[in-house]
């Protein structure tokens, strides 16, 4: 209590030291000079240091971040895109938040393929290193009324935003009950396992731990989900709530069933997105006017916007000045100059120089 | 005449001593463009390296700079205090400023390095110096009456102006320019003449210049009020110290970017000659419009690598650290093209320009109009 007490107490005088620091900093902040002597200072940028790290497997790890002051808590089950300087270049991945609001914040990330931000954090990541966060975002979460039965299915590293909401949910004075059936091959594979056993001595949950790889240990089960697994296997699921999050295939199969047999509420996330289909040219998609344009192979974004009636900022019409650059929401594009063509996930190109592959949503 | 033209690749391009075809101007751009493409491929953490540890050197002496100066009854303390605040600005403004809003460093994702977010040290607004610099300047280099730094709307630069006698005076108000240079940055954009002529309207005149008049103040009030008073009795030397680090600034950068592009043998373009240029032909442009310094490490990162302004000019948002390995590669596609590579000492390159000034100053004798490019 004394914290939130003490951090009370602070929040009368920021307004003018503040204003005379951003004064003296002009056209910097004053965390521009501070960030000198401690690299977690900044205005702009959610920064958290990682001061502990828990080797979870040889392919998954749960590090604790202690975020600077911009940082304003998540609600459990919420998402954050992480930022990490890979060859000094920044590089940004969704990861969800396995921590519980008001304890030390946790991301638990298991290896996704080599060399990306997930193999960074598995393999290379230290206490001391500085990331970077953005505002937590997501509603994966807990309704206004928890409901008073919930039934949690995961597979995989979907027990990370689960573990927030179940944390969450029996720290406060839930008396309800929870069951959460979690699917894994191996027990080898298992994130977050030492949580889970102290979880599981609460009376409100009755968590099942299901194997298919390995012969199952004391009260877990063997097994994998399929369409008659949740009937089967929990008294009246269709019944109850359903909080679910695995990979692809897995989500398919809980939908499929909670479709033709839930009567209650089902929140799901997905950690992957639809793959984008690529091709030559494509549909220029306005996210804030809201229209839309065909794009024809070498037509460059800043010609079908303008063929759309748009007129985007721009200046040389060829790639030199950057006045034309625009967030490209999703979608592939081509470089008319180099020919690459890569992916793009909320990153600026400059539009004179880039046309679409496939869909492509442009932040105009 | 040339007797045997080849209507399918015409002369492009003359100069004493030297004609390229239309399809040699865009061999010419294939190469300069494979040399881009080679550095931008291999950008990596060494560079990353370079400008964060830059930016940390230059927050350093800004921070101890500005301390010393606190301490500035004693002579000593003076000296260095501002001698560092002077560096450290100089730094700011040219080789990480300039070349952050060049978009040097988007490339590392960093919103502290960012093109569209950072903002200098500097009097000029962000936003209006990459209109006036980076779109005007870069696209139209050296074309009179369209690149304002020809000039910066108050002297004559090329035989293109039309000369009138308020020019006479340019030799001597050249130097108010370089002590006042940071102002003429910011204010050059604002185009009064164009206001004047009718082509621009009040409006979008008063819009720009409330922008910088709200940057104005709040550089002014950190430099010659917040912190002359933070110092009590001694308000007088970090006054002191600090306006001397902004004039030594706008020095050097006068220094530096009029050599760049008003040397001697620098060509001027009028607008007709840029009709449907091509990608070789503003290369061409880049290169014979610009002229480089020579000297040791430490000048070319004090000038922020724009003593490599030909390279600069061919790759503006290239890493500026890069320019000092692409030069030489530059000189040598240019020298097998027959093309001047324009390039000497400060020194030297600073000497043609007064002599330039104050050729300009006087009516032209003749129209000088030759080649085309």
């Amino acid at each position: 209590m004394n914290v939130i007490t003490a951090s009370n107490s602070h929040s009368g005088s920021p307004g003018l030291i503040r204003r005379l620091g951003k004064a003296l900093s002009t056209p910097f902040d004053p965390e521009d000079y501070l960030a000198l002597f401690n690299p977690l200072q900044s205005a702009r940028e959610i920064r958290a240091r990682v001061t502990g790290v828990h080797r979870e497997s040889d392919q998954a790890v749960t590090l604790t971040l202690q975020p600077n002051r911009l940082w304003k808590g998540h609600r459990a089950g919420q998402h954050v895109l992480l930022g990490v300087d890979i060859g000094g270049v920044r590089h940004q991945r969704c990861f969800s938040l396995s921590s519980a609001p008001g304890d030390a914040l946790t991301i638990s990330v298991k290896r996704q393929g080599r060399g990306g931000v997930s193999d960074h954090l598995v393999s290379r990541c230290r206490e001391g290193d500085v990331l970077t966060l953005a505002e937590p975002a997501g509603d994966f979460v807990l309704p206004e009324t928890t409901p008073e039965r919930l039934l949690m299915v995961t597979a995989g590293s979907g027990i990370t935003p689960v573990h927030s909401i179940v944390k969450s949910l029996l720290a406060s004075n839930f008396d309800g009950k929870v069951t959460w059936v979690h699917f894994e091959r191996h027990y080898q594979q298992l994130m977050l396992s030492d949580s889970l056993a102290a979880l599981r001595q609460d009376p409100r949950l009755d968590l099942r731990l299901v194997v298919s790889g390995d012969s199952p240990r004391d009260g877990d089960q063997a097994g994998r989900l399929d369409a008659q697994w949740l009937t089967e296997n929990i008294a009246d699921a269709a019944g109850q709530t359903v909080f679910t999050c695995g990979p692809a295939g897995f989500l398919d199969t809980v939908m499929e069933w909670h479709g033709e047999h839930g009567r209650a509420p089902l929140f799901h996330e997905r950690f992957k997105a639809a793959p984008v289909v690529a091709g030559e040219g494509g549909r220029v998609h306005f996210s804030r006017t809201g229209g839309q344009a065909e794009a024809a192979a070498g037509l460059s974004l800043l010609e079908a916007a303008e063929q759309a009636g748009l007129k985007p900022k721009h200046g040389c019409r060829m790639g030199i000045c950057h006045t034309c650059k625009c967030k490209v929401s999703k979608g592939r594009v081509r470089d008319l100059q180099s020919g690459e063509s890569r992916e793009l996930n909320g990153q600026e190109v400059r539009i004179c120089i880039h046309a679409a592959e496939g869909d492509v949503e442009l932040d105009l | 005449m040339n007797a045997k033209v080849d209507h399918f690749d015409p002369i492009v391009f003359e100069r004493p001593g030297v004609t390229l075809t239309r399809s040699q101007v865009e061999a010419f751009g294939r190469e300069i463009d494979a040399l881009r493409e080679e550095i931008m491929a291999d950008l990596g953490e060494q560079d990353a390296r370079y400008i964060r540890n830059l930016v940390r050197t230059q927050k350093g002496m800004e921070l101890a700079g500005r301390g010393l100066l606190f301490l500035g009854v004693l002579p000593p303390a003076w000296l260095a205090g501002t001698a560092l605040l002077s560096v450290s600005k100089i730094l700011e403004n040219m080789e990480i400023g300039h070349n952050v809003m060049h978009a040097q460093w988007d490339w590392l994702g960093d919103p502290a390095l960012d093109s569209s977010t950072y903002d200098w040290d500097n009097t000029c607004p962000a936003e209006q110096w990459k209109h006036s610099h980076n779109y005007m300047h870069h696209t139209f280099t050296n074309v009179v009456g369209k690149d304002r730094d020809v000039g910066y709307g108050i002297m004559r630069m090329s035989d293109e102006q039309r000369w009138n006698p308020a020019y006479l005076f340019q030799p001597a108000y050249n130097w108010v320019l370089a002590s006042f240079f940071q102002w003429g940055v910011a204010f050059h954009d604002l185009e009064y003449e164009k206001l004047l002529k009718g082509e621009k309207s009040w409006a979008e005149y008063r819009e720009q210049r409330r922008k910088i008049m709200k940057k104005v103040r709040k550089q002014v009030g950190k430099d010659y009020l917040l912190f002359p008073l933070l110092a009590g009795p001694f308000a007088p030397w970090v006054l002191a110290g600090n306006a001397t680090a902004n004039l030594t600034r706008n020095l050097w950068s006068y220094l530096i970017i009029f050599c760049g592009h008003f040397t001697e043998h620098a060509e001027m373009f009028s607008e007709a000659e840029i009709e449907n240029e091509t990608r070789g032909q503003w290369y061409l442009r880049q290169l014979l419009g610009s002229s480089n310094l020579e000297g040791g490490p430490l000048f070319h990162i004090m000038s922020g690598n724009l003593s490599h302004q030909i390279e600069h000019h061919l790759f503006p948002d290239m890493p500026s650290n890069r320019y000092k390995q692409v030069a030489p590669k530059v000189r040598e596609i240019a020298e097998r093209y027959g093309l001047h590579y324009n390039s000497g000492r400060l020194s030297r390159q600073f000497g043609t320009v007064l002599k330039r000034i104050n050729r300009l100053a006087l009516p032209s004798r003749r129209t000088r109009k030759n080649a085309t490019v």
